[in-house]
């Protein structure tokens, strides 16, 4: 950010910027289809700049979540407030967070009061963090947020965890100040020391004591513009970090339960596998604790589990099924980003979705500069459409499918439908 | 036996485009060399269809262009003489299959709102080394809410088994291949919202263990890589995938026997 570099500018000390003049109209004096266009080749800028080849990236993550719960989270510069805008996309960076890093575990504070308090414990387990979440929204908003106790509370959880695993604290900080005990730097030492990343995201203005807890700690510290923007800022976070310096790597030992399926030909099957039990997730709830056959037996111990990743309460061992593990193999293998191309009348179709090349012919770009009235209008001038080529298989596809695949799909179709691209590289 | 197959999956995607006026249909067929879309074809060139009087021009449309493009597809199999042997590119097909439903769904999104489904027709058994490919493809429809549905003539798919299962979808391994288009009509014309209403062939479950990468042998408890996410079925020092060292945990054994051994002597 600007403090560090002085020759960098804040943007009220840089030159006037003419944005209008970036702004064309098209064919019906509509922006809609130029805003698009422009938001598609953001997007696709800040995609390539993310691709930076294959770094360590960790991905059995332990991350708490601070909100901030003090007086300034009831203003309404946020609708409704700040505190149920911001209740509300976590529930969707919750989901988010296990889908994509489906054996790590979340744990949520409060702070307010000059005091922090725990709302859930560091669990693996979405359904208990959205439910928490969801009650949170009646908790009332007063006095002072205290980040050294957050901060010390954070640490504490996640200093007993394993050192193979990412630590990360992300804080969602309201206020301007903070009411504190003792000394914040020495808090800071301690987080250095334990390895834990801290990321600071600001809801009002920039704080300089955010700036240096996420400095020295190697997290990221943002201030939101709008709550667009801090969807954006929050989803961020949901990608796996680079890894900051040395993080130990070892083997852990994991079950996967789910073998040996029910063979419905008629013989009784005798194993224990398929005998109904009680499930021991839910063995300590009144209500919902089911006997049944169906679930997942740890293989180490036999106990029963309804659902899929879960840590075994009798012996420790992590349960988790091969596609868990398989949702975060695309970090390890990304794309390469496609080359931009100018359209060529032989590629007449996307490779990926059969769209037709549409020649713009039909989508003459009206360029009106008033200083000299010169405007050209309805030439059969070829605007060449810009298309996307990859460098492994040499397939052409449009934008939306450039953004789709690097976005959602992860795999290039033209590499997987060429025989010799489509084998694995790994073995 | 292939005409008839053939005919059955023309019927077939004639009886879906038969029910509502606003179902759309697209196939796509995949070999060991290529995938391609035979409806909607990518030709460009327009055929003369030969539909018989009262016919719907639609089917006759999708008839003549699947045969057209299945013959294509099947003469560039022949005559191409490479070495390189591989398994069916059906990886390939679904991603492009996934394409093609995203950017209809980007055209319709403001009028109307698809309930997309794939249904893959296959004889093929599991590519391994298509693993990853195959996952990528089902967590992407996952995500967006496509259905994959599968109908295996022949062998069983393990990774099949598994998409269907995390997208909610049917699989069914068809007994008798004679009886195909009876079973496509059966179990897979109806969509996935009116399924709960009609009664289906069971839900498989499905092997979820994961294989080594040493052995590919299925395991039980393994040891999982925390930098790769790589599974090994024994504990090793160092990862074959991304040659990370691990840290034992045990402390170093000091070698006293030899100093005892020296004293005797």
């Amino acid at each position: 950010m600007a403090d560090e570099d002085e020759t960098k500018e804040y943007r009220w000390e840089s030159g006037y910027e003419k944005t209008w003049e970036a702004i064309k109209e098209d064919d019906d004096g509509l922006l809609e289809s130029n805003v698009a266009d422009l938001v598609a080749r953001a997007k696709r800028k800040r995609a390539a700049l993310k691709d930076t080849g294959a770094i360590q990236l960790g991905m059995m993550r332990h991350l708490f979540v601070v909100v901030d719960a003090s007086a300034c989270m009831f203003l309404q510069d946020l609708k409704p407030t700040r505190f149920l805008c911001v209740l509300k996309l976590l529930e969707v960076f919750v989901h988010e967070f296990f889908d994509l890093n489906p054996i790590s575990q979340l744990g949520i504070l409060t702070t307010k009061m000059k005091r922090s308090e725990q709302i859930t414990v560091l669990a693996g387990n979405q359904k208990k963090h959205i439910e928490a979440l969801q009650q949170l929204k009646d908790l009332s908003c007063e006095g002072e947020p205290s980040l050294q106790n957050s901060l010390e509370r954070a640490m504490n959880g996640l200093k007993n965890m394993p050192a193979y695993s990412s630590r990360e604290i992300l804080v969602l900080f309201g206020s301007l100040t903070t009411c504190d005990p003792g000394d914040i730097q020495k808090t800071i030492k301690s987080l250095k020391d334990n390895n834990i990343r801290v990321s600071i995201i600001g809801l009002a203005a920039e704080v300089r004591i955010c700036q240096e807890i996420a400095k020295k700690t190697g997290g990221t510290y943002n201030v939101l513009i709008d709550d667009h923007h801090l969807k954006e800022l929050i989803l961020n976070q949901v990608q796996p970090p680079a890894v900051a310096g040395s993080m130990e790597a070892s083997l852990v030992k994991m079950g996967f339960p789910g073998g040996s399926p029910i063979v419905n030909d008629g013989t009784s099957d005798s194993s224990a596998d398929h005998a109904p039990a009680y499930c021991l997730c839910h063995i300590e709830s009144e209500t919902s604790s089911l006997m049944g056959p169906n679930g997942y037996n740890c293989p180490q111990c036999g106990s029963r589990y309804c659902e899929l990743p879960v840590e075994c309460k009798q012996c420790g061992l992590t349960l988790v099924s091969a596609p868990h593990l398989a949702r975060s193999y695309h970090h390890l293998f990304p794309i390469k980003p496609f080359i931009e191309r100018a359209q060529v009348r032989e590629t007449t179709h996307c490779f990926a979705c059969a769209k037709l090349f549409v020649e713009a012919e039909t989508n003459v770009i009206i360029i009106v500069n008033f200083r000299l009235c010169l405007f050209y209008h309805s030439l059969p001038f070829l605007f060449l459409l810009k298309v996307y080529e990859c460098e492994n298989c040499n397939q052409i596809v449009c934008l939306d499918c450039d953004l789709f695949i690097r976005e959602t799909l992860h795999t290039c179709p033209g590499c997987a439908s060429d025989p010799v691209t489509a084998q694995m590289k790994t073995n | 036996m292939m005409n008839r197959i053939f005919d059955s999956l023309i019927a077939f995607g004639n009886a879906h485009l038969m029910q509502a006026s606003h179902n759309k249909l697209a196939i796509i067929a995949c070999n060991s060399k290529s995938t391609k879309f035979l409806y909607p074809s990518m030709d460009g060139t327009s055929r003369s269809y030969h539909n018989r009087p009262g016919q719907y021009d639609m089917f006759a449309k999708v008839d003549s262009d699947v045969r057209h493009g299945l013959g294509e597809l099947i003469l560039n199999d022949m005559t191409d003489n490479d070495s390189t042997k591989s398994d069916s590119l059906l990886g390939g097909a679904m991603a492009r299959a996934l394409s093609y439903i995203h950017r209809v769904q980007r055209e319709l999104s403001l009028s109307h709102q698809l309930k997309p489904r794939v249904l893959v027709v296959s004889g093929s058994c599991d590519s391994a080394l298509q693993y990853m490919t195959f996952m990528n493809v089902f967590f992407t429809a996952q995500k967006e809410n496509v259905v994959i549905d599968c109908c295996m003539m022949d062998t069983d798919s393990g990774l099949l088994q598994q998409g269907c299962d995390i997208t909610g979808g049917q699989y069914l391994h068809i007994p008798s291949v004679a009886g195909l288009l009876e079973y496509l009509l059966w179990v897979f014309l109806p969509s996935p919202s009116c399924r709960s209403k009609i009664v289906l062939p069971p839900p498989t479950k499905v092997d979820y263990r994961a294989a080594c990468f040493c052995h590919h042998k299925l395991v039980d408890i393994g040891w999982v890589c925390s930098v790769c996410l790589s599974i090994f079925c024994k504990f090793s020092i160092m990862c074959t995938t991304c040659n990370t060292e691990f840290k034992l945990n045990r402390p170093a054994i000091v070698p006293a026997k030899s100093k005892k051994r020296a004293r005797i002597e």
